[in-house]
């Protein structure tokens, strides 16, 4: 009974992400199938983002340096140098990968709003230098021809393609989110959280662990920006690393509940949904960002643990389940 | 107190909608219902109505919100006025009228291709029109082409979106390569003894697309590029630019960005007195607070796509004055050029459906390759080759300067082509 409740905390997330999926595959629209990848788009981010802000407690409002960078590199792969999106996929998310590990041997140390500051800082700091970086189109960016839709079989096909790679990566996400959360590690992660000095009393080697949660959590943008920029066929640094972008994942993980696998599919899935409704809403298109400031108010004020503290809080049971 | 405070809120959320259900609908609504304005049954017998749906997305938030919503306002009085004029009858007596559908697409790229995939096949859109843009142009042209929907882009100027094998895809405004190209030309007929040339400009996308080929071009004139420097977008302080342009003995300058940092360039550049002779940049000269420099502006010269005093003669559609005043009886205020281009592309849309005689989307876009025509916005012409289709070879900006009129006040003039020409070219600079 204890497994299967335990169980129940992969198997809740990832029936989500495989509903989503199967969306856009019952009702045969390809507006949905759009839909539903910019949702998993913003749960991938989310989820990712968690596996810092949520298990160890650090607020970054750099992460989504992680997916420009990716993006970028993954991009270069394809249009530039004509490699298979797969393969230039994964690189780009190394690339983020070693970032976030040289960086956060640096960063790291820094505490609370300190550290906050200095991943702003960071990417600034990135943009400008994409910015300045000729290999990468500098200011102008880089575009791609859209021919290489046809090593895809087309256009229509390369979007589908998109879309099933979007679901895997963001069953890999939860998947790895729920593996940190129960191992050894997220634990460390979790005692970090609570209490830093506490945790390294403990035992926790705290600057190698949150080292690897910083890693961790920076691959996956990484991966998902060179697939959003390969489905969007160009990049430019404005599009790459926007400041919004970063808070909108720290919304989404306030509003699903942070520090759970489950919170950040609900609140991506919420937050995206109500956002693509309000916008293509006839009555409320044209007010929809003041809708939305005002949901968020309401749910900041009532219940600020998000949807998945909430449930937790007022249904214990259903602590075991919902993890 | 709780209950209060659910109260408050329960209040706020209903102000709030009372508030949206009393604000008007947004423009491309108002001219959309063509259907309801004149039903079928109304028409007479051989007279078949159709009604071709136009989709696009506009950035009604963010940062393209004002340029964008100009655009708009030009496309949706193009709309309204061919509605209220009946349509467009073709020669089996088929009316053809049309209606808008739009989304906002917020300025940002994350949720374009998603809207317009939408446009194409929830809202069967038959033909689509640009956001505002290149970024977002771009992200929008492979849903296009998807598709088979033609596109005509507007406020989308750089020429890459083109050259990547899209065949749907067509643009109206002159392309970024071009955009300091007859600045280079006007330079050369002005005086031809001018041969060294410093290009100062704007480290962004947009600036930095127009002056590397605006350079190319002015080596391939015979000028001698002597600086080629971009600059922060924050820049404030031109101190080190400025030295750097007078060390290279520069006579004719060309770049700048935006308003912000163009007009803080020209004005410092006049403060230090540096002894050029011509000075072309972008975006900031033909905004009207550009005047605001005062005698700084005087001299300044500046690309546009499209200004109300440039004297174009057209075959199709009202001429520069007529637009001019039907946009400001609309909505009360001046037609910028993003107002012109919105306004243009439902032309070239309009023009094209004549011209193929048909709503067929093949025949429109034949109509669009063979296109070759002057409007009020100036000359339309696509490219038809497989390396760069839709891309403008027609239109060319036109160039405004700063001049003194008779009792000293600041006045825009276009000095540039020779055939829109207001005014003879101020020259020297100072």
């Amino acid at each position: 009974m204890k497994r299967l409740q335990s169980s129940l905390g992969l198997l809740l997330p990832i029936l989500l992400v495989l509903l989503i999926a199967a969306w856009p595959l019952v009702t045969s629209q390809a507006s949905d199938r759009e839909s539903a990848f910019t949702i998993l788009k913003a749960i991938t981010l989310a989820a990712s983002l968690n596996i810092l802000l949520g298990y160890t407690g650090y607020v970054s409002f750099g992460h989504i340096v992680f997916f420009g960078l990716g993006g970028y590199v993954g991009f270069y792969l394809v249009a530039v140098q004509n490699w298979p999106l797969v393969p230039a996929m994964l690189v780009g998310g190394l690339a983020s990968g070693l970032l976030a590990f040289l960086l956060g041997k640096a960063i790291l140390q820094l505490r609370g709003a300190y550290f906050a500051l200095a991943t702003i800082g960071v990417n600034e700091a990135v943009r400008a230098f994409i910015n300045n970086f000729q290999p990468f189109g500098g200011p102008i960016g880089l575009t791609m021809n859209f021919k290489v839709y046809q090593q895809y079989g087309g256009a229509m096909q390369a979007l589908q393609m998109a879309f099933y790679l979007m679901v895997l990566l963001t069953l890999i996400v939860v998947i790895v989110s729920h593996r940190v959360r129960v191992s050894k590690f997220g634990l460390g992660l979790l005692a970090i959280r609570e209490d830093e000095d506490a945790a390294e009393v403990m035992g926790v080697v705290a600057p190698a662990a949150k080292t690897w949660a910083f890693v961790l959590s920076a691959i996956f943008p990484g991966i998902l920006g060179a697939l959003f920029f390969f489905k969007n066929g160009s990049v430019e640094p404005h599009d790459a690393f926007p400041l919004a972008a970063s808070i909108e994942a720290i919304v989404m993980i306030m509003l699903g509940g942070y520090g759970t696998v489950i919170g950040p599919v609900v609140g991506g899935l919420g937050f995206q949904w109500a956002r693509g409704f309000l916008l293509t809403n006839r009555f409320f298109k044209n007010i929809q960002l003041t809708v939305t400031g005002m949901l968020l108010l309401v749910i900041v004020l009532f219940i600020p643990a998000g949807a998945i503290g909430w449930l937790r809080h007022r249904f214990p049971k259903t602590r075991r389940v919902l993890q | 107190m709780k209950r209060k405070v659910y109260l408050m809120i329960l209040l706020l959320l209903a102000a709030m909608l009372a508030l949206a259900a009393c604000k008007p609908a947004p423009a491309a609504e108002e001219a959309a219902p063509a259907e309801e304005q004149a039903p079928a049954e109304e028409m007479p017998a051989a007279a078949e109505e159709v009604t071709l749906t136009i989709g696009f997305t506009a950035s009604q938030t963010g940062k393209y919100e004002t340029s964008s919503g100009r655009q708009v306002r030009g496309f949706n009085l193009w709309m309204q006025q061919i509605n209220d004029a009946g349509g467009i009858t073709l020669s089996d007596g088929t009316v053809v009228k049309f209606a808008a559908v739009s989304y906002d697409d917020e300025s940002n790229k994350d949720r374009v291709q998603e809207l317009y995939t939408r446009l194409a096949t929830e809202d069967n859109a038959d033909l689509l029109i640009s956001p505002y843009s290149s970024g977002l142009t771009a992200a929008a042209a492979v849903i296009a082409e998807q598709y088979g929907k033609v596109m005509l882009t507007t406020g989308a100027a750089s020429d890459a979106t083109y050259k990547q094998g899209y065949t749907q895809v067509f643009q109206i405004y002159t392309p970024a390569s071009r955009y300091l190209a007859g600045a280079v030309d006007l330079l050369k007929a002005t005086d031809s003894a001018v041969s060294k040339v410093a290009f100062v400009y704007e480290n962004s996308k947009f600036s930095t697309s127009v002056v590397e080929a605006a350079k190319a071009y002015a080596e391939e004139q015979g000028y001698d590029v002597v600086l080629f420097e971009g600059y922060d977008p924050e820049t404030t302080d031109f101190g080190s630019f400025i030295n750097k342009i007078i060390d290279s003995g520069a006579e004719a300058v060309l770049g700048g960005g935006h308003f912000q940092d163009g007009s803080t360039f020209a004005r410092q550049l006049y403060e230090k007195e540096v002894a050029i002779k011509f000075l072309a940049l972008l975006v900031a000269p033909p905004e009207p607070d550009f005047a605001d420099l005062g005698d700084a502006a005087v001299g300044v010269i500046g690309p546009s796509q499209w200004e109300p005093l440039a004297a174009f003669t057209p075959d199709f559609g009202p001429t520069g004055d007529e637009f001019v005043q039907s946009y400001t009886a609309a909505y009360d205020e001046e037609p910028s050029y993003h107002s012109a281009g919105g306004y243009a592309a439902g032309l070239v849309l309009e023009k094209a459906i004549r011209d193929a005689d048909s709503t067929d989307p093949e025949k429109i876009k034949a109509a669009l390759d063979a296109m070759d025509l002057t409007l009020f916005f100036g000359k339309i012409k696509f490219d038809t080759t497989a390396e760069a289709h839709g891309l403008q070879i027609g239109h060319s900006m036109v160039y405004i300067q700063w001049q003194k009129d008779a009792d000293g006040n600041l006045a825009k003039q276009v000095v540039w082509p020779a055939d829109g020409a207001t005014a003879e070219v101020l020259y020297p600079l100072h």
